[in-house]
């Protein structure tokens, strides 16, 4: 709205330190052929009570050298600006009538250069605040700016102040509606103004406040609240190297979450604690375990290859840090999963200050190769010049499962219906109630709730921060310490963080950070855990896990789970820091060289034990042998930035700033795993005392070079050209072709500058951009080897065989090109936003292991092959519905589609597998890749379906609506040919998040939806086969198949669905559970949307007056709780964990994964 | 601003000697080898054919029905058509890997390598033809091809028999500069004892071919002459106790049995062929091949049916175990015996038309096997010396060849090649309970191909059914 009578900038004290460091560069300015100009700032008290209306000796102690040869008050003015810590305020059309000043070189007071610069002009200047107010002479607060428009006089006239957070407020414009006519507020935030009459409505504006209309009704007093806008034009995003820039300027798509949203849902994960909050990004947790992995995707799958790391960039403070997740290790053994960290949970939520999520290539195209997938950059708390601030945070929290399935509880061990308390079927037995006549002790157990206990959560979170003009600093502690639900799985870390920042003058200024983290817990078996709980009989009680000697109590057909999980134990220990060093040297003001030394280091101790029998009679050990296993990985990354940066004015429109800079990346890893099997003195576990050591260890190095330009151009604050070209050269590819070179180009254009809109339209922008990120691969895939066989050497002979990959010397990088197109519009004062986003990136030459014919002579080879396409909409909504008084409703809306499409494979092949998950029988799934599908099909077996006139040839996709063919028998006939039977990439993603205020009480919740997901259920395809769910009961049915006979007839035909010979006197064998159900994939590969109430949270602010003589600045207390499953067609635990960890791709398979939870968190903060 | 000049052209200098070549020059892989000595390849592919043949074993022996699972429905007794992929993947890559010492053989003038690298990979295609048909071989093993065609199993059946030629004229090859030694975990570098094996293993794929009449008796018995006669010159891999990983594979099976984990369970057809249920007389190399009950008795399991109520997982069934001939840690996985180029012979002399020639091959069979596995001789003499074995040359029948030859075998992949050339008919051998209905009442005929090549391979993969025959199998 440039219908607001001021220009007036800035009055939240960070908005002007933000923009005294940014803007001075984006304003107008003239040769200095024509202007020669040096303002010399000097004393400038140290400490900073600029208070309002002391028109104090500062105006007349701060020395200004200024010359000006035939200028405007405007240029002029903003040049001080760009020296002082002052702003100006005035009316444009007072301003802009005077000109052609003239004032010889010399240094001045700054009171005694506007004095001469105002000297002929009917103006005259009044400090306020951080503000000098230039307004005509004799008029000030008291009275109204303007003639008034109608010749009547003023019968009407209203008072009052205007106030932020209980401080008055100078500067404000008031202004009559509908009219010219207007006056500001004081220094005391009063003001006074004349209407006609009482029925009026005043406009209450201020840059950097929410814009109020009140309507008077013959008021005499009007005192108004204002309140800071944080989504205002000067929002500031970080982007690339932890660059700050002007949210208006950006042509490509990114989205900023603060650290007090990171925060809401108390989630010791920064991954998980993005859920639902951001368009374009899809969170999946592994599982409900303590410190268990989860994945981010942003927009989807961009690499094919099985194995390929999928998942942005992380950024912390402007460096790359590591964030795989390396899953038990493959040494010696076959390990079952863990449910291990993914790396950025060594980041403590509590000390981030913000994070960004960069989405396409064109957003960075400056990260390089790394960044192909997006980026999260994580900008940590910083001190800030004031008083000391401690705060002080304690958390405790309580996890259940959120959603268990429906077991049947009628029928218990046995098989054929009979009682048999021996038998390996742990519920294809007698009816509990007839068989408990004969025998008490055969009786109905809930054991998947009873083997599993409450999960416990705390968490301790200190700070301290502060400083001075000089130095800042922030430092803190915390500890979270969590307990799972399955029992004996923990983990605990401790961050401790020191930062800090320094100033050594105007020009040189150093800021150095460092994390160390020290995390780590008991893994328990998950998978076996909860396989051996569903093997475990319905009619035992699976708490009765051991004897007084330690000795396993055997049931049924497999280890007791609770005894696996208390005896099979793996621990892990992860030592890390993160250093980062940024010196920043700004000689002159156009001009600046930065330097960025970063460091990720971290060692992952790992210790696995699987105790071997404790004697060698009559007993079940976990493991025959018994085995230990040492893991230990060494990971390093040096990241080496330097860059400049220029600034310019280019005429009086054009701002242009280029920045040059160089990379070097460096990541070593070294990982050994040394194995001792058979233990020769029992429960003694030492490598000493087993039978066979076996070795294995690994180094990996990878070295990246980049060169980097970055060129803005800014006309008139309203039109920004971006473009940027880096080019990398890694060690990965093969030489000659491993320098690859790739553009971005962003345009960002703020039509509302321009074009008249409505006054509902209070912004709007269109954005375009293109870009491109080439992608290199892991090291070593350019040769061919062979690799050391397992168990060698043998009697000191040494033995070796092909590797699993050929390898290929002519990999080009991968290409991603993405074209995103986008618009922002803010209506209603900034009260509704909308922010558009279309997108299509198209990934091309990816680097796979494609899996062949293992009769190839190797079952992968490395190429570069295949096209995907992933094509989508982002669509994020701010609203402020209702904001009256002390009552305020904010709304966020998110919501993200995504298609993709195999465009091509590899040549000669026209699909190949990804993953392949087990299900009994013939039910096994397989996630394939074939042209011209979606990523992410699962293809199985399934029931016939009837064609009319014969089923097409080359079907691919089951049609569920067609009716089944029934066979002569009267079951379903199965059909063996791999069919897709879904997608496990959803088609929707959405979430919504309301915040609701009322003075120092916050309610807020967020709700959060995936939408049109298919998964394979791995537990439901055992629990099926062990006949423990609920629709199980119908075992013994007499039933007709819905469907129709070969020949299209309907089928008639009555089944006995149970097991051994039916009431017709026909042998149904193992019954249709076993024989039919559990064999077809279809039915395991079910619809995992749902929606969920993500987080509700209730906070409480005291308020300030009961804390008056305490030496608390705040306290509040908070209740959370997370993950509450409203809706989902899924009938197994909670469809969002899957069971591969977060480092593979195949997120299309469920099961025996470590459920999830639903936690409720309670938090006590206090500042200081 | 010269001072700056000259701080700028400084750091510009650093990163182009920053950038210099030698900074990304680290790729070559530090951890795995592009070359290995042949050496290193042999000791790998002699040591590994012996869990190929035991992986293969693990499969047939529930078909045979030698063992059976103690739970119902297990799907190899009930022969269902189950992909094993693992199988076929470790035999094609134990495949590539001897094709590339047959290369770097021929590169480094070394036919004594070249010469027991042809005979391994006789012995491994052998198994896979039999198991499969029409395999992959002429497109396989280089990397080159990603969809190999699938070369027609009769004429596989021709390379293996050249195969083995060439090995044995490579292996009397005077000069080779290289030859395997320790490496060698079959004969360590005996090569009259490969040469012997390579007739062995070549009368045993005659034998087959004759079936389809490819080959006759004469050359089998040619073969023969020169083949394995004498345990001494079994071939067989020995297996070491260091550890775990290394040990015998079935030793493992035995080792998950001890620990709960159901398996290596004795069917009821063996059991039965051997404690004298099935035939009048109790084999005294019983307590040599798996255990016996709590009670002493050899007590196998029904195929299909699952051990039943009130049979506890340990005791009250023979099972395989560490402390007999077949499953100890370092129990030798056998190749092929004296025992089976006898009872190849008993056959091919029947063949041929000389009983006599048969029955004494019959017995040096039973013999040979019985002392393999330690029966004493007093105990072996009984036993031949019983009415119902000792019938004399007149009377010997493929029936009474079969039944000792399937004893002698046990465990061993060639007796599915036996049952079916034999069409099953071993005394009290019945379908097993709960057949794969889609078998319709018909013993299993050869394995569907593994997932991995329907799903990478396809286009290639033959159609076909349990119920369809390898070539030397049709009738």
């Amino acid at each position: 709205m440039k219908s607001i009578l001021f220009h007036a900038p800035h009055s939240s004290l960070m908005i002007i330190m933000r923009l005294t460091w940014l803007n001075p560069e984006l304003r107008r300015s003239r040769f200095a052929c024509i202007v020669f100009l040096a303002l010399t700032l000097i004393d400038i008290p140290a400490s900073k009570s600029f208070a309002a209306g002391t028109k104090s000796l500062r105006l007349d102690s701060i020395q200004v050298t200024l010359e000006l040869r035939d200028e405007s008050l405007e240029f002029a003015l903003k040049q001080i600006e760009k020296r002082t810590p002052y702003r100006f305020v005035y009316r444009n059309q007072e301003i802009k009538k005077v000109n052609g000043l003239t004032l010889e070189s010399a240094t001045r007071s700054l009171a005694q250069t506007l004095s001469l610069l105002l000297a002929h002009t009917p103006l005259t200047y009044r400090e306020m605040n951080e503000m000098i107010l230039i307004e005509r002479t004799g008029s000030g607060p008291q009275s109204s700016v303007g003639p008034p428009l109608t010749e009547s006089l003023p019968a009407f006239s209203i008072t009052g102040v205007v106030r932020s957070a209980n401080e008055p407020l100078p500067g404000v414009s008031v202004v009559v509606k509908g009219t010219q006519i207007g006056t500001m507020t004081d220094a005391q935030g009063k003001y006074s103004i004349d209407t006609e009459n009482g029925i009026a409505t005043l406009i209450f504006s201020f840059i950097g406040f929410k814009t109020i209309e009140i309507e008077v009704n013959q008021r005499n007093v009007v005192d108004v609240t204002m309140e800071p806008d944080v989504t205002q034009l000067d929002e500031v995003v970080v982007t690339s190297f932890g660059i700050e820039q002007a949210k208006q300027s950006i042509g490509f798509s990114a989205q900023e979450v603060n650290g007090a949203s990171l925060i809401q849902m108390r989630q010791p994960s920064v991954v998980n604690a993005l859920q639902g909050q951001v368009a374009g990004v899809q969170i999946t947790s592994s599982g409900g375990a303590p410190g268990m992995s989860s994945r981010i995707l942003v927009r989807g799958i961009t690499s094919l290859d099985p194995n390929a790391n999928n998942q942005p960039l992380f950024v912390v403070d402007g460096i790359p840090i590591d964030n795989s997740t390396y899953e038990t290790a493959s040494g010696a053994t076959e390990n079952t999963p863990r449910g291990l960290s993914n790396r950025a949970m060594d980041i403590n939520p509590n000390d981030i200050e913000s994070l960004t999520v960069l989405k396409g290539a064109a957003a960075t195209a400056l990260y390089g190769v790394r960044a192909a997938n997006g980026a999260i950059v994580i900008t940590t708390k910083k001190g800030t010049a004031g008083q000391l601030q401690v705060n002080a945070t304690s958390t405790f929290g309580m996890d259940h499962i959120n959603k268990y399935p429906h077991f049947q509880d009628e029928y218990g061990q046995g098989s054929n219906g009979l009682y048999n308390p021996d038998d390996i079927f742990p519920a294809w037995g007698a009816k509990i109630a007839v068989a408990n006549l004969i025998d008490p002790e055969y009786r109905y157990y809930d054991n998947v709730k009873n083997a599993m206990q409450t999960g416990k959560t705390f968490d301790n979170h200190i700070s301290v921060s502060g400083g001075n003009k000089i130095a800042t600093f922030y430092t803190s502690v915390g500890n979270t310490d969590q307990q799972g639900v399955i029992p004996f799985s923990t983990w605990k870390r401790t961050v401790a963080k020191v930062s800090g920042s320094l100033n050594f003058n105007d020009k040189f200024t150093a800021t150095v950070s460092m994390n160390y983290s020290n995390s780590g817990g008991n893994r328990v078996p998950h998978d076996r855990f909860m396989e051996n709980l569903m093997y475990y009989p319905v009619t035992r009680d699976v708490r009765d896990y051991e004897d007084e000697n330690g000795y396993q109590n055997y049931v049924g057909l497999s280890d007791n789970p609770l005894y696996t999980a208390k005896y099979s134990t793996y621990k892990d220990r992860v030592d890390r820091i993160l250093g980062n060093i940024l010196l920043s040297y700004k000689p002159v003001g156009w001009f600046s060289l930065n330097y960025r030394l970063g460091t990720d280091f971290y060692s992952d101790y790992r210790r696995e034990i699987a105790p071997g029998p404790r004697s060698s009679t009559d007993e079940f050990p976990i493991s025959a042998t018994g085995y230990m296993e040492d893991t230990q990985i060494n990971s390093r990354i040096l990241n080496s930035n330097v860059f400049a940066e220029f600034k310019k004015g280019l005429g009086e429109d054009f701002t242009a700033t280029l920045r040059l800079g160089q990379e070097l990346f460096q990541e070593d890893r070294r990982s050994s795993v040394v194995t001792g099997q058979e233990f020769e003195i029992p429960q003694f576990f030492a490598f000493s005392n087993t039978k066979q050591l076996l070795y294995y260890n690994e180094m990996r190095q990878r070295r990246l070079i980049g060169a980097y330009g970055d060129l803005m151009l800014n006309y008139r604050d309203m039109l920004y050209l971006n473009v940027t070209g880096r080019n990398d050269w890694t060690s990965t590819l093969p030489k000659g072709n491993n320098s690859f070179f790739y553009p971005s180009y962003n345009l960002s254009f703020i039509f509302s500058e321009v074009v008249d809109l409505p006054s509902q339209i209070s912004f709007g922008k269109v954005r375009a951009s293109y870009g491109e990120v080439g992608k290199d691969t892991d090291p070593y895939l350019t040769s061919t080897v062979y690799t050391n066989s397992l168990g060698f050497p043998i009697n000191g002979i040494l033995g070796f065989s092909r590797d699993d990959v050929r390898g290929s010397n002519d990999l080009r990088p991968e290409r991603t090109t993405t074209i995103d197109l986008g618009a922002e519009l803010r209506f209603f004062e900034n009260r509704l936003g909308v922010e558009f986003t279309w997108y299509k990136s198209n990934s091309r030459d990816q680097i796979f292991r494609v899996p062949v014919s293992e009769a190839a002579g190797y079952p992968t080879i490395v190429t570069n092959v295949g096209e995907i396409e992933n094509k989508g909409i982002e669509l994020i909504l701010n609203a402020n519905p209702i904001r009256t008084g002390d009552f305020r409703w904010d709304l966020m809306v998110n919501f993200t589609r995504n298609r993709n499409r195999v465009v091509d494979i590899a040549e000669g092949l026209d699909e190949f597998p990804i993953s392949t998950q087990f299900g009994y029988s013939g039910s096994t799934v397989t996630m394939k890749l074939k042209e011209g599908d979606a990523y992410g099909n699962i293809y199985g077996t399934s029931y016939q379906r009837y064609y009319q006139g014969g089923a097409p040839e080359n079907l691919r996709y089951l049609d569920h609506d067609l009716p089944l063919v029934i066979g002569a028998n009267g079951f379903p006939v199965r059909n063996t040919q791999q069919l897709a039977l879904g997608n496990a990439q959803p088609k929707w993603l959405g979430g919504i998040r309301n915040t609701l205020t009322y003075k120092g009480l916050s309610l807020s919740f967020l709700i959060d939806a995936r939408y049109g997901v298919d998964q394979y259920d791995q537990f439901h395809n055992f629990l099926s086969a062990f006949g423990k769910l609920d629709y199980s009961e119908n075992r013994n049915d007499v039933v007709v198949f819905d469907g129709v006979l070969a020949d299209g007839t309907p089928n008639t035909k009555e089944v006995f669905l149970g097991q051994a010979v039916g009431p017709d006197g026909v042998d149904y064998g193992q019954g249709f559970y076993r024989v039919y159900f559990r064999t077809t994939s279809e039915n395991f590969v079910k619809n995992a949307s749902f929606v969920k109430l993500r987080n509700v949270g209730l906070s409480y602010s005291l308020p300030k007056t009961w804390l008056g003589k305490t030496p608390l600045k705040a306290v509040n207390i908070s209740a959370t709780v997370n993950n509450i499953i409203l809706w989902t067609p899924w009938i197994n635990f909670d469809p969002e964990s899957f069971s591969g960890g977060a480092g593979g791709n195949a997120t299309g398979f469920t099961g025996l994964t470590y459920p999830s939870t639903m936690s409720t968190l309670f938090t006590l903060n206090l500042t200081l | 601003m010269k001072n700056l000049r000259i701080k700028l052209s400084i750091i510009a200098a650093v990163l182009l000697l920053a950038s210099c070549n030698d900074y990304l020059d680290i790729n070559e892989n530090p951890n795995k080898p592009s070359e290995v000595p042949m050496s290193l390849l042999m000791a790998n592919a002699s040591y590994r054919t012996g869990d190929n043949i035991q992986s293969i074993g693990d499969i047939t022996s529930y078909y045979v029905q030698y063992l059976a699972s103690p739970n119902a429905f297990g799907s190899k007794d009930v022969q269902d058509a189950t992909a094993f992929d693992e199988t076929w993947q470790n035999l094609y890559r134990m495949m590539s890997d001897i094709s590339d010492i047959l290369k770097l053989a021929d590169e480094q003038n070394s036919p004594h390598y070249k010469g027991t690298a042809q005979v391994l990979m006789a012995i491994n295609l052998g198994m896979t033809i039999d198991i499969w048909g029409d395999l992959p071989y002429s497109e396989a093993f280089t990397g080159e091809y990603l969809k190999p065609i699938y070369d027609d199993d009769q004429s596989l059946y021709v390379v293996l028999t050249s195969l083995l030629d060439e090995a044995i004229a490579n292996l009397s090859n005077g000069t080779s500069d290289l030859s395997p030694g320790s490496d060698d975990f079959i004969y360590g570098g005996d090569l009259a004892k490969w040469t012997k094996l390579a007739y062995s293993l070549k009368a045993r794929y005659l034998l087959h071919a004759a079936n389809s009449g490819d080959a006759t008796p004469d050359d089998i018995l040619a073969a023969i002459d020169k083949g394995i006669l004498l345990n001494v010159d079994n071939g067989a891999i020995v297996y070491s106790d260091q550890g775990y990983d290394v040990y015998n594979p079935w030793a493992k099976v035995a080792i998950d049995q001890e620990s709960a984990i159901l398996d290596g369970w004795i069917s009821e057809q063996l059991a039965d062929a051997m404690n004298g249920t099935s035939y009048p007389v109790v084999d005294p190399r019983l307590p040599f091949m798996f255990s016996a009950t709590d009670e002493g008795e050899y007590i196998g399991v029904p195929n299909g049916q699952g051990r039943g109520t009130g049979v506890d997982i340990s005791g009250d069934r023979s099972v395989i175990s560490r402390d007999t001939y077949y499953a100890a840690n370092t129990a030798p996985i056998l190749i092929i015996t004296a025992a089976e180029t006898r009872f190849i012979e008993a056959e091919a002399g029947l063949a041929a038309g000389n009983k006599q020639r048969a029955y004494d091959a019959y017995i040096a069979g039973i013999q040979a096997h019985m002392r393999m596995v330690g029966v004493d001789d007093a105990d072996i003499s009984t036993y031949v010396n019983n009415a119902t074995v000792s019938v004399g040359a007149d009377n010997i029948t493929l029936d009474l060849i079969m039944k000792e030859k399937y004893v002698a075998l046990f465990l061993s992949p060639e007796t599915w090649n036996d049952a079916r050339r034999f069409d099953y008919k071993y005394k009290n051998m019945t379908l097993p309970a709960n057949l794969n209905p889609e078998l319709n009442g018909n013993y299993i005929r050869r394995l569907i191909y593994p997932d991995s090549e329907t799903s990478r391979n396809g286009a290639n993969v033959p159609s076909v059914t349990l119920l369809d025959r390898i070539w030397w199998d049709e009738q």
